[in-house]
């Protein structure tokens, strides 16, 4: 797998792990959603794993545990993922938001607008779209009309800046 | 228009002989597997009478596609004409064939003539 | 109308720049053509059955004479000398190639327009009333409601891998021109008691495979809270939505499976949670747009001009386009005129690239320079002086573009079906094309009154059959093409569903068939009553009747020839 983020290729510190026998022995477990509930909360915060269709308070439960999130992408098409992180940043979640499965480059800009961190790309993906390709697309807008969405100002907040700017 | 579900050719029966149709990838126009790439013409397309021939065909259409050079092929079964020359058995791949039945001066029956 | 700022320059040219992008990346390989294909969607390409096709939009169907003469040079150095029009106010070009495509982008992007989000599933270009601003019964311009949507919806991170395609219309007149209950979302302006200004929002209208007429889910929304609210709806549908199945993917689906209350709940608990004035578009900017719109700078004239009304008594053909096309103006002394691209035996919907140069400056001499685009692929001059009619009349009739026949039976609409489409079951223009020619005589189209036909070539719907009057579908059965009819759709503020009239027919019998359906409606109908009138009130019987002795009739004079 290949992780990829705003500044470019960062190291995976979580392995997913499917019991909770194996989650206590993992030093950075990625634990499944389903078995969340049963394993021990471990002094160390841990990953969560979660499907795009999983109901946010579920998953709001487990906030003060873990430090990263990562929700699956089935298809690069299915963009649930892009709604569910929206939420869990509205819900208030500030670890890291990673979005799993075989997303492409042009996804990049959309997947950080709304909320996510890094993207945790299959290696036949990554061997088509290097991350150059990745952090090219991410640059390829400056600019996007809505308000709430991604860094800098939206361009309807521009627009207002220069108006008051020429007004004064 | 929407999405996928493309017509295809369900044509009964026997599915040979057949040609392989596709699109171009970069040009979008359809064209013709030939002996030795592609064509245009469909006067010119191989033709497969037998299934062998046919699974080649189709394992070549797939390269092509996979060398980002055709888009969509598949195997098209044909009548043939008195010059021998291949005809689609279904009124869709017919039109892709020929060209707009609504612009005769298009398409490929423009620029080969007309085709049976 | 709307021009853009350095702000949508800038946003119109890097999705070029983008889009150029993505073409190389497919042509070396980093792109798979399943990759590739929803990008090409999202930026209006196409591949059909001939050729690439290049979806151009229209917003809310509104151009320059500087654009559409733009438009007339791609088609002649691009493409093969024409432009089809759509039933979304687009414009469609059918040969473009693949390596042309950022060369025509950036000529686009000249005359500020594009391609963006005119197919996929995302949200599609906002569509609204083709008279707006100027109709008489309009109590709000839809316009500034459809820009500030446009904008919103381009790119929205979040909306453009939906389960499949949303759009959205807007009307602000008495009478639904937008068919804004066929919408995913209509919008609806109004005031509340109060007189503030607002929307009645309905969801889940539309109709391809399952037709539904949307519901109202919020009868008032105020003006300035527009963002917010359809983020939520968005939200909702883009969680929500099947996506397990295409065909139940829309989101009328979403709201018919989970029930009306409970769907606009879950949108109310979604509003609840958003922080409005940080989604909203502020005054000031809804004002920036609403500006753009301002009525123009009419002459005071006289409400009725002594020019045309005797232009009108010496030419019978000038007065007969005047009584079809013309559309009551809001300002006295002016009128707006519907330019039907349907001449008898024509391709529904097509221009030729000399007819949009000439037209292009015919709407700068006689209309402000400015047309609209309408979803029954015909154009309109919005704002003709009434004194200058005759005039205008001449020049139309020189470049082919004066057929008396907006609304009428050979007012068809068809999308381009087996012809053009690779989706198509069937082929859909010939079958317009021999109707029209079946009704072609002025005075039998004058006897049969208003009467929409509709016709698709397979069951998307895209010529919006379900809400024909008369509905006419393509399909394929055992191996040849067949068409089912039906009768009493509409796609106005009654809106309704067509019902099917017996079994499919062949193409050739279409024309008899509506022959047929039409000699029906003369028969029943009473005093003025329109087709759709006579249709409400006696029902579809005497129809379905009719209908099958005119199926029978047909099998047994294909028996005795055989
Ligand atoms: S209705 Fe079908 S055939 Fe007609 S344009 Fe739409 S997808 Fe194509």
């Amino acid at each position: 797998m290949t992780i990829i983020s705003a500044e470019g290729e960062r190291p995976n510190a979580y392995t997913i792990v499917e019991t909770a026998d194996e989650a206590k022995s993992a030093s950075k477990p990625l634990v499944p959603l389903a078995l969340a509930s049963e394993i021990e909360v471990p002094a160390i915060p841990y990953g969560l794993l979660v499907p795009n269709d999983a109901p946010v308070d579920e998953i709001a439960q487990h906030f003060s545990s873990v430090d990263l999130i990562a929700v699956t992408f089935p298809a690069f098409a299915d963009g649930r993922g892009f709604s569910l992180a929206k939420r869990l940043r509205r819900e208030g979640f500030e670890g890291t938001l990673r979005a799993s499965g075989p997303l492409i480059a042009d996804q990049f800009a959309d997947a950080l607008a709304c909320g996510f961190d890094e993207v945790d790309l299959p290696d036949t993906m990554a061997n088509r779209q290097p991350v150059q390709q990745w952090l090219e697309m991410k640059d390829s807008m400056t600019v996007h009309y809505q308000t709430g969405f991604g860094e800098g100002q939206s361009i309807l907040q521009q627009r207002l800046a220069a108006r008051k700017e020429a007004a004064q | 228009m929407a999405k996928d579900h493309r017509a295809g050719s369900k044509v009964k029966g026997d599915k040979l002989p057949a040609i392989l149709m596709a699109s171009d990838l970069l040009e979008g126009d359809t064209v013709f597997l030939f002996k030795d790439g592609w064509t245009r013409d469909s006067r010119e397309a191989r033709i497969a009478y037998d299934q062998e021939t046919a699974d080649a065909m189709e394992a070549e259409g797939k390269g092509a596609a996979a060398a980002n050079a055709v888009v969509d092929p598949y195997l098209v079964p044909v009548e043939l004409t008195e010059d021998g020359h291949p005809v689609a058995r279904h009124f869709r791949d017919v039109m892709r064939q020929k060209g707009p039945s609504v612009h005769l001066d298009m398409g490929k029956q423009a620029d080969f003539g007309p085709i049976a | 109308m709307y021009r853009y700022d350095e702000f949508d320059e800038r946003f119109v040219r890097e999705r070029v720049d983008q889009f150029r992008t993505q073409i190389a990346r497919r042509l070396d390989g980093s792109l798979s053509e399943d990759e590739f294909k929803p990008l090409r969607l999202k930026n209006g390409l196409y591949l059909q059955l001939h050729a690439y096709m290049l979806r151009i939009a229209v917003p809310y169907g509104t151009m320059s004479g500087r654009q559409l003469r733009q438009l007339a040079k791609i088609a002649r150095e691009y493409d093969k000398g024409y432009g089809h029009f759509t039933t979304r106010q687009n414009l469609q070009f059918n040969w473009p190639k693949l390596k042309d495509i950022p060369a025509i982008l950036d000529l686009l992007a000249d005359v500020e327009m594009h391609a963006i989000q005119t197919s996929g599933n995302c949200i599609r270009n906002t569509t609204a009333d083709q008279f707006s601003g100027v109709a008489a019964d309009e109590s709000e311009d839809p316009r500034p409601t459809a820009e500030l949507l446009r904008q919103w919806s381009s790119q929205h991170p979040e909306f453009v891998w939906l389960p499949r395609k949303f759009k959205i219309a807007v009307t602000g007149a008495e009478h639904d021109r937008a068919a804004i209950k066929v919408h995913d979302i209509g919008l609806k302006l109004k005031r509340n008691e109060a007189g503030e200004p607002g929307y009645e929002i309905s969801v889940g209208g539309g109709l391809g495979r399952t037709p539904m007429i949307g519901k109202v889910i919020r009868e008032f929304l105020p003006k300035d809270e527009l963002l917010a609210y359809v983020e939520a709806i968005m939200r909702v549908y883009n969680a929500e939505g099947r996506r397990d199945n295409k065909f139940k993917a829309r989101v009328k689906i979403l709201v018919h499976e989970t029930g009306a209350e409970e769907f606009t709940r879950r949108v109310e608990d979604e509003y609840a949670k958003l922080d409005g004035p940080t989604i909203n578009a502020p005054q000031e900017e809804i004002e920036r747009i609403a500006a753009y719109f301002a009525a123009p700078d009419y002459e005071d004239l006289p409400a009725e001009s002594v020019t045309l009304d005797s232009a009108r008594r010496e030419d019978a053909g000038l007065d007969r386009f005047v009584e079809q096309n013309g559309f009551a103006h809001k300002q006295p002394g002016y009128i707006a005129f519907t330019v039907s691209l349907k001449p008898v035996g024509g391709v529904p919907g097509d221009m030729s690239a000399d007819q949009m140069d000439a037209f292009a400056d015919i709407a700068e001499k006689y209309s402000l320079g400015e047309l609209r685009v309408t979803h029954s692929q015909n154009l309109v001059l919005p704002y003709v002086k009434k004194d200058d009619v005759p005039a205008l009349y001449t020049e139309l009739k020189a470049h082919g573009l004066a057929t008396a026949n907006a609304g009428l039976v050979t007012d068809i609409i068809a999308c381009p079906g087996l012809d053009y489409c690779a989706l198509a079951t069937a082929k859909s223009i010939p079958i317009a094309q021999e109707i029209a020619k079946t009704f072609a005589d002025d005075a039998r189209q004058k006897e049969i009154g208003e009467l929409p036909i509709k016709i698709s070539g397979c069951i998307n719907a895209c010529g919006h059959h379900h809400v024909g009057a008369i509905g006419i579908l393509g399909l394929e059965k055992g191996g040849r093409e067949n068409y089912q009819i039906t009768i009493g759709g509409d796609a106005t503020e009654h809106a309704s569903l067509g019902e099917r009239l017996g079994p499919g027919i062949d193409g050739e019998d279409v024309p008899g068939a509506i022959e047929a359906i039409v000699e029906t409606y003369l028969g029943e109908k009473q005093g003025s009553e329109s087709f759709i009138e006579t249709v409400r009130r006696v029902g579809a019987d005497p129809f379905k009747t009719r209908f099958a002795s005119f199926v029978e009739e047909r099998s047994k004079a294909l028996e005795a020839a055989e």
